[in-house]
């Protein structure tokens, strides 16, 4: 009986958020909190992996927004300051921990540690780009690096907008490209959002699979031999793989997964919230408005108020214990399959990264647990390594319209609270092509201008938008910036039908907006291909 | 979700809605409580709160929205001359778009003559116009049409329209009724289609075989018997579990 195999995915993606207009800005924090909470964190330990010869494959889609934020000078300057803050803060906390609360003390040390350990990497190891080290990771074969649409937009609200769909996907393809040196095999959909006949445009773009949510299969219109335990192939030849729910829900479950265990770490509570305004200001935004500062000392504990301090030892225990779980169900699984199917199953499942070492503290350590004891018992491998290893003829059938989001389609993301956006997107990528053709192979002022109006179109596509508005959490900043972004181009659109050209706001823009910095508009005319 | 002339709506519809948005007793109330109740859920939600559920609306731990810094900190300006956002783009469109097979949205434009902005170039009086959208359903196996309309008003831009059944494309006409009685269509949708799963019509055939619900059914359902949320998979799987899985 073969160990069961499971390719795990992790989606690393944040919205294109940048404001060198001011000394320091809040939405950054999502930026930096990730690189510093997870992305260097599962850098170490794969590297850790990698070094005692540990054999692992993973997975991780870098979107374009984040690869521009994660290679933007001004915003790598400001991560530094940020991490030598949160030193600052950490010697502090050391200091107030021993004369008043030393209970804490041995989690603000792990705290600071951490926070010296990710300056000195970045600085020394990276050089300020962390790309590179997951580049070299890719190099050695342990890891398959994929990417996704250019700003994470949902894509079925757009499929009335092929020439939208082109540009999301070929800028896409086009940044990781540039920035890995080789086209991508595979394409995170963002949202794990299909429509039927969206892999036309992927296999146009030379991509080989990407990922579906779960329920695709069953409510396909086609019989799938082998349910949501095998990808398929979708009529034109692509691969699509499921994300398997069960296995998926091991984790990521707000009710039952294992990131809920009470002896876990509590993100909620954060001395940022927690201490006196007078000691937390500086390192805070300014005016008082409190942030989480990433030192948090309590327990999950249960629905309580009332925590209990957070036990590290005790919390790495049931790391092992949840990893060993883990194992368990997937081959238990498996077992069952193998009864019933003629070839292997496959296992996928797919994250966003920043569950790991962001909200879920211990994920890494558990992901670090899952891969160290996954020889004997589990095979872990990529998309690509699967297509090219499995013998078995993939099934050719077609998907269903899905997403992973609530409800299982498009209700997150066309919901009461953001279905007054897409009047006026909609309408932007339509005056967008309208200038593209009417305006073809400009030059100068008016390209700069053209490349400004296609930028400012393709943040405001960005998924994380209308989700942001749906789950009521930065609504004013998501609204501002959708909002923002539409202006922009209605802007422009009129002044092109003037033929003019606004200088002081075109220059302002570039230097606001520099994500797709060798963007050519001429992606939208639908006449081009 | 958008409740645009909620009394036009169906018992069903508005059982599905109060169910859709996690509504304690959406299947016991009668209608007029049953509208009552979606009109304080929504009021609430409008002022930012979080009405109490039987917990299928999820806001815990561990979802993947970015953490909430914002507080009451000022935010960045517009760029200079940006303005603000039309409320109307004034043209003669009707778009459709499919929030689940169950249910499309519409928005629509149309021009600044008839949309209650009168200009010095139109004198015509539009007095005894009525609108309509039409929603026209192609089953995708047989080719038949069916035809049904939805009165709305000259100041409507939207609408979420029920789609009767799966299997079908959908495609919406705005249409005027003109004073004399004719009708003329101002703007027509693309089409959106929905897919009829091969399992649909053979849930028996799951539910009977142990080796079918394991490849089809198994991974969609957690270790604790939680169903993926999805309507039509939820449907399936009362069927299918006969009552168990919900």
């Amino acid at each position: 009986m073969s160990n069961a195999k499971v390719a795990f995915v992790l989606n690393a993606h944040l919205p294109f958020v940048r404001h060198p207009e001011y000394p320091r800005f809040l939405e950054e924090d999502w930026l930096f909190e990730s690189i510093s909470e997870s992305y260097l964190p599962l850098l170490r330990m794969l590297n850790r992996l990698k070094d005692e010869g540990v054999t692992f494959k993973l997975t991780i889609s870098f979107s374009p927004s984040l690869m521009a934020m994660l290679t933007d000078n001004a915003l790598q300057n400001r991560f530094v300051h940020y991490l030598q803050q949160h030193i600052e803060l950490g010697q502090k906390e050391v200091q107030r921990c021993k004369e008043q609360q030393p209970k804490f003390l041995e989690m603000a040390r792990h705290y600071l540690d951490g926070y010296i350990l990710n300056l000195h990497e970045y600085e020394d190891l990276y050089r300020m780009n962390i790309l590179e080290g997951f580049k070299s990771l890719e190099q050695s074969g342990h890891v398959e690096l994929i990417t996704t649409a250019a700003t994470h937009a949902y894509l079925p609200l757009y499929e009335e907008y092929p020439q939208a769909i082109n540009a999301q996907i070929e800028l896409g393809v086009q940044s990781f490209l540039t920035t890995f040196g080789h086209p991508p095999k595979g394409f995170w959909l963002p949202e794990c959002g299909y429509y039927p006949g969206l892999e036309e445009q992927l296999k146009y773009h030379g991509i080989k699979w990407f990922q579906v949510a779960s329920q695709s299969m069953l409510l396909s219109p086609d019989n799938v031999t082998y349910g949501g335990y095998r990808p398929v192939r979708c009529p034109n030849g692509v691969a699509a793989f499921p994300r398997d729910y069960q296995a998926t829900s091991l984790v990521w479950s707000n009710s039952a997964g294992y990131p809920t265990d009470n002896v876990y770490r509590e993100f909620y509570r954060d001395i940022g919230y927690d201490l006196d305004m007078e000691y937390i200001r500086p390192y805070i935004h300014e005016p008082e408005v409190r942030v989480f500062t990433g030192y948090k000392y309590w327990a999950i504990t249960g629905d309580t108020d009332q925590k209990v301090p957070y036990n590290r030892g005790e919390a790495l225990k049931r790391v092992k214990e949840h990893a060993t779980n883990f194992h368990y169900m997937v081959n238990n699984k498996n077992h069952r399959l193998r009864d019933t199917m003629d070839t292997d199953p496959l296992f996928f499942l797919g994250f966003d990264a920043e569950l790991f070492g962001h909200w879920w503290y211990e994920g890494i350590d558990w992901l670090e647990e899952v891969i160290r004891t996954s020889s004997d018992r589990t095979e872990l491998v990529t998309p690509s390594s699967f297509l090219a290893e499995d013998t078995t003829a993939l099934q050719t059938v077609r998907p269903a319209f899905s997403s992973w989001g609530q409800g299982g389609y498009s209700a997150a993301w066309l919901d009461g609270s953001n279905t007054e956006y897409y009047r006026h997107i909609h309408k932007a990528i339509t005056r967008m092509e309208e200038l593209a053709v009417r305006f073809p192979d400009q030059a100068s002022l008016k390209q700069r201008f053209l490349n400004q109006a296609a930028r400012e179109v393709l943040l405001a596509m960005a998924s994380d938008w209308p989700f942001i508005i749906y789950s009521r959490s930065s609504v004013d900043y998501a609204k501002k910036r959708i909002e923002g972004h539409l202006k922009n181009i209605n802007l422009v659109y009129d002044d092109m039908c003037k033929n003019a050209v606004d200088t002081e706001w075109l220059v302002k823009a570039e230097k606001r907006h520099t994500i797709f910095g060798d963007i050519d508009y001429n992606i939208f005319n639908p006449d081009r291909n | 979700m958008i409740l645009i002339n909620i009394e036009s709506l169906s018992d069903n519809e508005l059982q599905h809605i109060a169910q859709m948005e996690g509504l304690k007793d959406w299947n016991t109330l009668q209608r007029d409580d049953l509208i009552s109740a979606l009109e304080d859920w929504f009021e609430e939600m409008d002022e930012g709160g979080v009405p109490e559920t039987n917990g299928q609306v999820n806001y815990g731990r561990y979802t993947n929205s970015l953490t909430n810094h914002r507080g009451k900190a000022v935010h960045f300006k517009d760029l200079p001359r940006t303005g603000e956002l039309p409320p109307s783009y004034y043209d003669s469109t009707i778009h459709l778009l499919l929030r689940d097979p169950q249910w499309a949205y519409a928005y629509w434009s149309l021009p600044e003559t008839i949309q209650g902005n009168k200009t010095s170039f139109d004198d015509e009086d539009h007095s005894g116009e009525s609108y309509l959208l039409r929603l026209h359903q192609y089953e995708l196996a047989s080719g038949i049409e069916t035809v049904s309309d939805i009165a709305v008003e000259v100041k409507d831009q939207e609408w979420n329209i029920h789609l009767p059944a799966m299997g079908c494309s959908y495609q919406v006409e705005l249409c005027r009724i003109n004073a004399d009685g004719s009708e003329d269509v101002i703007a027509r949708s693309a089409k959106v289609e929905t897919y009829l799963p091969y399992w649909a019509d053979r849930i028996e055939e799951l539910a009977m075989d142990n080796d079918l619900f394991l490849l089809h059914f198994s991974s969609l359902v957690t270790k604790t018997g939680e169903v993926a949320e999805n309507v039509v998979l939820k449907d399936l799987a009362l069927t299918v579990s006969k009552g168990v899985l919900s």
